[in-house]
């Protein structure tokens, strides 16, 4: 059994020869084709990895986009709405002054109108009052008094009188 | 019966006829010899075949061969070689396939351990010794290679010998190598054939007990046989990943 551990050169020499064929002949016959089949696939796979990556990161480009501007119209519109709230805030409160102003424009009017309507009534009842009264004395001194001196009374009693409406 | 001659017969190298003969050296035709050239057939044969064939049953050897050379490429060698990857890796996927092939015809009846041989797995580690070499130097250079054999930074004296540890320390990586191979693949041939041996063993004392001992031998080598199977693999795959780790500790010596 010596021979077990004892090396032979001959196959020692035959084998490295044999290995060494089998490298050059297996690199060509072999692991070329082989190797270049693998290496087209994986290349076929990074390629479509690669373009499956871009079209995401595309999508995932526009879904931003779209995304912003979504945000951005419903600012806008937000914007418009809380605008046209304000405008009509400021349209009511024009409104309203405009209306006060009316209002307190047609009372003044309404209130200038009504003195001035009782002024003129306050004067025709004056005359009235004192044509009446005039007649009523005529009546009562006609023999009695001439004109000038029914006129001096008369004066003086309605200067009287005005001094007194004018206390009152 | 004679165990030792048995061994001899079946797991020994025979000459069948001497080819050529200059100086010392016999280069003869033998029996591993013989069985090497059978192994490379098969591998040539095996391998183009995978990798040039589109029909079903190509397709599944092929995807069997590419698993193997995809994990060869990826995880034993790309982690080492990195960009030299594809420059070494006809030698390693080789070297597998070789020592693979060897290993499980082995195991077919009739056909003979050619890894079991010592002089094979020298000649193989011989060859991952040439390949340190050569990948060294190619890699590095050879002024650049040779001042790397010694690691950098120490003191002058210890120079010469940690020069000697490294240079045994290589010798020695690749006896080991030899020897691993060659130890794995011939302790089953041994073990199976002792199991079986067993039978007869017994069935000298009389035939009865040699048929009782019978089951358990034939199942034990069975089992030996099956755990062969594995090693087979295992060892092709341990060879060329120690080769790959040495090769690479010398193309990149840090």
């Amino acid at each position: 059994m010596d021979k077990l551990l004892n090396p032979d050169t001959g196959l020692i020499i035959w084998t490295i020869v044999t290995f060494l064929a089998l490298v050059f002949i297996l690199k060509k016959m072999a692991w070329g084709p082989l190797l270049a089949a693998i290496e087209e696939r994986e290349g076929r796979i990074k390629a479509d990895l690669d373009a499956a990556e871009s079209a995401r990161a595309q999508a995932e480009r526009l879904k931003q986009e779209l995304d912003s501007q979504m945000n951005a119209l419903e600012a806008r519109s937000r914007e418009r709405l809380a605008e046209a709230a304000r405008e009509g805030d400021a349209l009511r409160a024009k409104l309203k002054t405009a209306a006060e102003d009316d209002a307190r424009k047609i009372r003044e009017k309404t209130m200038s109108e009504l003195d001035e309507e009782k002024q003129r009534l306050v004067k025709e009842l004056r005359q009235e009052v004192a044509s009446l009264s005039v007649m009523a004395a005529e009546k009562l001194i006609r023999k009695s008094v001439d004109d000038s001196v029914q006129k001096d009374v008369l004066e003086s009693f309605f200067s009287d009188l005005e001094r007194q409406g004018k206390h009152n | 019966m004679n165990f030792e001659a048995i061994l001899e017969h079946h797991l020994l190298d025979h000459a069948y006829l001497p080819l050529f003969k200059t100086g010392g050296v016999t280069l003869s035709l033998t029996k591993h010899l013989v069985m090497m050239w059978i192994v490379g057939g098969i591998a040539l044969i095996l391998l183009s075949v995978a990798a040039r064939s589109r029909s079903q049953a190509g397709l599944l050897l092929r995807t069997a061969i590419e698993a193997m050379v995809l994990y060869i490429r990826d995880t034993v060698l790309r982690p080492i070689f990195g960009h030299a990857t594809e420059r070494y890796l006809p030698y390693f996927l080789t070297l597998f396939f070789f020592i693979l092939i060897a290993n499980l015809a082995g195991l077919v009846p009739y056909g003979s351990t050619v890894t079991g041989n010592i002089s094979v797995t020298f000649a193989l580690a011989g060859c991952t010794f040439m390949l340190i070499q050569v990948a060294g130097i190619r890699e590095q250079g050879l002024v650049h290679y040779i001042q790397h054999f010694v690691p950098s930074g120490l003191p002058a004296w210890l120079v010469p010998l940690i020069a000697l540890i490294e240079i045994m320390g290589l010798f020695a990586k690749c006896i080991a190598l030899c020897i691993r191979l060659f130890a794995n693949m011939i302790a089953g041939h041994i073990v199976s054939l002792a199991f079986l041996s067993l039978i007869f063993v017994f069935g000298q004392m009389s035939p009865y007990v040699g048929l009782g001992v019978a089951p358990a031998a034939v199942g034990l080598a069975l089992f030996v046989y099956a755990l062969d199977v594995l090693v087979s693999f295992l060892q092709a795959y341990i060879f060329t990943t120690l080769t790959a780790l040495f090769v690479g500790a010398a193309v990149h010596p840090h």
